[in-house]
C-alpha cells in the first residue's frame, strides 16, 4: 500500500530530542578534551608541489584512539601565512580527501579520517556496510559516538597550528561529510566560522530509512527486517545522534545543498534541517538532482560561500 | 597510445594464470540482506597470486534464468552491496578486487597510492592483478546456473570494458565513466584525485615517464575495445570537456559493436533513471526509477 509522496518541503520530522541531549555530548566532549591532543605531522613529499605542502597527521581522540588525516597548506614561499582553515570531512564510503585543491585556493585544509576509515582503523573497524548499524541499539557504544568526536577534534588540530588564523575556521563535506559538518559546527560552535553541508546524511535517520532502499540507510532497513522488535531501541539511540538535534546548537552561517531527487539522503530530511538550524542559512535545492545535490553547479556556490566567510588568498601559480 | 608488440601474449599469460588456479568459490548466504524477493550471498574466489577476493552476490528468488549484472569495482576501498532495485531484476555480482575492504588480507590498498603501485612495469602494476580479479568474477557470473547467458551486462569504468573484452559473453557494457582511457592526457587537464596520483608520481619520478606509458599501453581501453562485440552504453560529458564526445571519439570508433551514447545532464536523478532505462531495455527488464514517487509504508 502506498501513499502519494508529498513535496519534500512539507515533511514533518519524527525525530525527538532527548532531554539530556546537550549533557550527553558535553560529557563526551569533556572526556575528549581531557586527553592530550598530541598532534603529529609527517611530510609527504610525493603529494607536495611548488604551491602546496602535504603532511600526514595524527591526533588523539576519544578513548585514546589515534586519528589520521591529511593536512595540506600553502607553501610559505608561495604564500605567506596566516591562512584560514578548512576542515574537510568524508562521506560514508569515500576515502578521506587529500585537500590539495583547497590548499591551492588558499586554505590550510585538513582531510579527516575518523575512526574506522583507512589509517584510523587499527582499533575500531566495523566496516562498510556496518558502521551505520554498529551497536545501533545502545547510545553509549553506537558506532558514531567516537566518529563525531574525531571530526570535532580536527578543530583542535587546526587550532594547534601557528600558521592558521584561528578566527577563520570552516568545515565542509557532502553526505556523511555533510552530517559531520553539522555535528562539528555544533560541537565546536565557539570557534567555527561557517559550514557547507551537502546532501546531509544522519539527519532524520528513521524517516530517511523509511523513504529509501539505497545504501547506506538500507543497512537500517535490513536490520529492522531481521530485528523488528528493536525499532524503538534503535530510535532511542539515534535521537542522540541525529543532526536535527545538533542543528539548533549551530550559530555560524551554513550553506545546505539539496538534491530534490536524492534517493540516498531523502530531501525531506534536509528541509527538516532548514527548519531547526540555529544560525543564518543559505540553501540551494536542485530539481532532478540526486545525491550529487547539484554538484555540477553547486561547487561554485560552495567555494564562493566559503570564500565570503573565510577570505582565502589563492596561492599564485609558479 | 601504441599497442605493444606483446599485447596479446601479456593478456594470454594472465588468462593462463587464472586457468591454472582453482577459483574455489565459497558462498555464504547473508540473511540480513536476503528478502522474499532475492537471496544474498558473500562470495570468495581465488584469483592470480594466488589471492582470495570477495564479492557480493544476489540472486532473484523464483524461476530463472535471470539477466545478470556485474558491477566492476570503483576506485576506493569500499563498494556498496547491490542495490535493492537491481537485486529484484538481475543476478548481481559486485567484485571487491585485491586491496579493497573484504579483500584486504594480506594486501590493503592505500588511497591515494593504488593507482601508481608498481606502475613502472606491466608485470608489477597492481592493475594486472585487479583485472584478473574482475575477470575471475566475470567467469563466475557467466557460468552461474541462474544466469540467462544472452542477457549479461557489466557496469562501471573502463576496467569493466577491458574485462568484457577479455571474457566473451557480455551483451552490454554500461561505461559510466572512463578511468584509464587517455589517462596520460587527462592528467594534464585535472588536479583531482585519483588521476592526480599520476601527476604526483611523475613529478617525483620524471625519468619513469616512458615506463609508465609502456605499462598503461597494455591497459589502453582503445586497444581492448575491438574485442568487445556487444553493445556499449557510453556516457558523455559536455562537448569540449574531459570525457566529452570528441574526447571519447577514439574509443567509440574502436568499439567492436553498437554504441549507445548518452549525454549526461549533470542532474543525478535524471541521469540515473535514463541510464537505468537504457540498460533495462538491453536486458529486457522493466526500468526502475530510483526516487520513489510515493512514501513506502511497506518498506520493511
Amino acid at each position: 500500500m502506498t501513499t502519494v509522496r508529498p513535496p519534500a518541503n512539507q515533511h514533518r520530522t519524527s525525530v525527538r530530542k532527548p532531554d539530556d541531549f546537550e549533557r550527553f555530548w558535553a560529557d563526551l566532549m569533556a572526556e575528549a578534551n581531557a586527553l592530550p591532543l598530541d598532534p603529529a605531522m609527517t611530510p609527504v613529499p610525493l603529494r607536495s608541489n611548488d604551491q602546496v605542502e602535504t603532511f600526514e597527521i595524527h591526533y588523539t581522540s576519544l578513548d585514546g584512539l589515534r586519528i589520521a588525516g591529511w593536512y595540506c597548506r600553502p607553501r610559505e614561499s608561495a604564500l605567506a601565512p596566516p591562512y584560514p582553515a578548512l576542515i574537510v570531512v568524508p562521506g560514508y564510503i569515500s576515502e578521506p580527501t587529500l585537500p590539495k585543491q583547497w590548499a591551492k585556493a588558499g586554505y590550510a585544509a585538513v582531510g579527516v579520517a575518523p575512526r574506522g576509515k583507512l589509517r584510523s582503523n587499527s582499533r575500531f573497524d566495523p566496516g562498510y556496510p556496518g558502521l551505520l548499524i554498529e551497536n545501533i541499539i545502545d547510545k553509549n557504544t553506537y558506532g558514531y559516538r567516537g566518529f563525531y568526536i574525531d571530526a570535532a577534534r580536527a578543530v583542535d588540530f587546526v587550532r594547534s597550528r601557528p600558521e592558521i588564523d584561528h578566527s577563520r575556521i570552516g568545515v565542509q563535506g557532502g553526505s556523511q561529510g555533510g552530517a559531520l559538518t553539522l555535528t562539528t559546527a555544533a560541537l565546536r560552535r565557539d570557534v567555527i566560522t561557517c559550514g557547507a553541508a551537502g546532501a546531509p546524511y544522519l539527519t532524520g535517520y528513521m524517516d530517511a530509512a523509511a523513504l529509501t532502499r539505497s545504501y547506506p540507510y538500507e543497512e537500517m532497513n535490513e536490520y529492522l527486517r531481521r530485528y523488528p522488535e528493536r525499532e524503538e531501541q534503535m530510535r532511542a539511540t539515534l535521537d542522540y545522534y541525529d543532526c536535527l538535534n545538533f542543528a539548533p546548537m549551530i550559530s555560524c552561517p551554513m550553506l545546505i545543498s539539496i538534491g530534490l531527487g536524492d534517493d540516498v539522503c531523502p530531501p525531506e530530511t534536509a528541509f527538516d534541517l532548514l527548519e531547526v538550524l540555529g544560525g543564518p542559512v543559505d540553501y540551494n535545492a536542485w530539481p532532478r538532482c540526486a545525491h550529487d545535490a547539484g554538484a555540477f553547479w553547486e561547487g561554485a556556490s560552495i567555494s564562493g560561500f566559503l570564500a565570503r566567510h573565510l577570505h582565502p588568498i589563492p596561492v599564485p601559480s609558479t | 597510445m601504441t599497442r605493444p608488440a606483446d599485447f596479446d601474449a601479456y593478456w594470454e599469460a594472465i588468462d593462463a594464470e587464472l586457468a591454472a588456479i582453482d577459483p574455489a568459490p565459497a558462498l555464504t548466504e547473508t540473511p540480513l540482506r536476503s528478502t522474499e524477493r532475492s537471496t544474498s550471498y558473500d562470495l570468495k574466489l581465488t584469483s592470480i597470486g594466488p589471492y582470495r577476493i570477495f564479492a557480493f552476490l544476489s540472486v532473484p528468488n523464483g524461476e530463472g534464468p535471470f539477466p545478470a549484472l556485474l558491477h566492476s569495482p570503483r576506485y576506493g576501498s569500499v563498494n556498496n552491496p547491490p542495490h535493492w532495485d537491481d537485486r529484484q531484476r538481475y543476478v548481481v555480482l559486485t567484485v571487491m578486487h585485491r586491496g579493497q575492504r573484504l579483500a584486504d588480507t594480506p594486501f590493503a590498498a592505500d588511497y591515494p597510492g593504488l593507482l601508481t603501485l608498481g606502475i613502472e612495469s606491466p608485470d608489477t602494476w597492481i592493475y594486472r592483478g585487479i583485472l584478473a580479479d574482475i575477470m575471475r568474477g566475470a567467469e563466475f557470473l557467466l557460468s552461474h546456473p541462474s544466469v540467462d547467458p544472452a542477457r549479461v551486462a557489466i557496469a562501471g569504468d573502463d576496467l569493466g570494458l577491458i574485462a568484457a573484452a577479455r571474457r566473451p559473453g557480455f551483451a552490454t557494457v554500461n561505461l559510466t565513466a572512463p578511468f584509464l582511457y587517455r589517462i596520460l592526457e587527462a592528467r594534464l587537464r585535472t588536479d583531482a584525485y585519483p588521476i592526480e596520483e599520476l601527476n604526483d608520481y611523475l613529478a617525483m619520478y620524471p625519468d619513469a615517464a616512458d615506463a609508465v606509458a609502456n605499462t598503461l599501453s597494455y591497459f589502453d581501453p582503445v586497444a581492448h575495445a575491438p574485442s568487445f562485440q556487444g553493445t556499449a552504453i557510453l556516457s558523455e560529458q559536455d562537448p569540449g570537456a574531459l570525457n566529452g564526445p570528441e574526447w571519447l571519439e577514439p574509443l567509440r570508433s574502436a568499439l567492436g559493436g553498437p554504441v549507445i551514447p548518452y549525454r549526461l545532464s549533470h542532474e543525478g536523478g535524471t541521469d540515473h533513471d535514463a541510464l537505468d532505462a537504457v540498460l533495462a531495455k538491453q536486458l529486457r527488464v522493466s526500468p526502475l526509477p530510483r526516487l520513489w514517487p510515493a512514501a513506502m509504508k511497506t518498506i520493511r
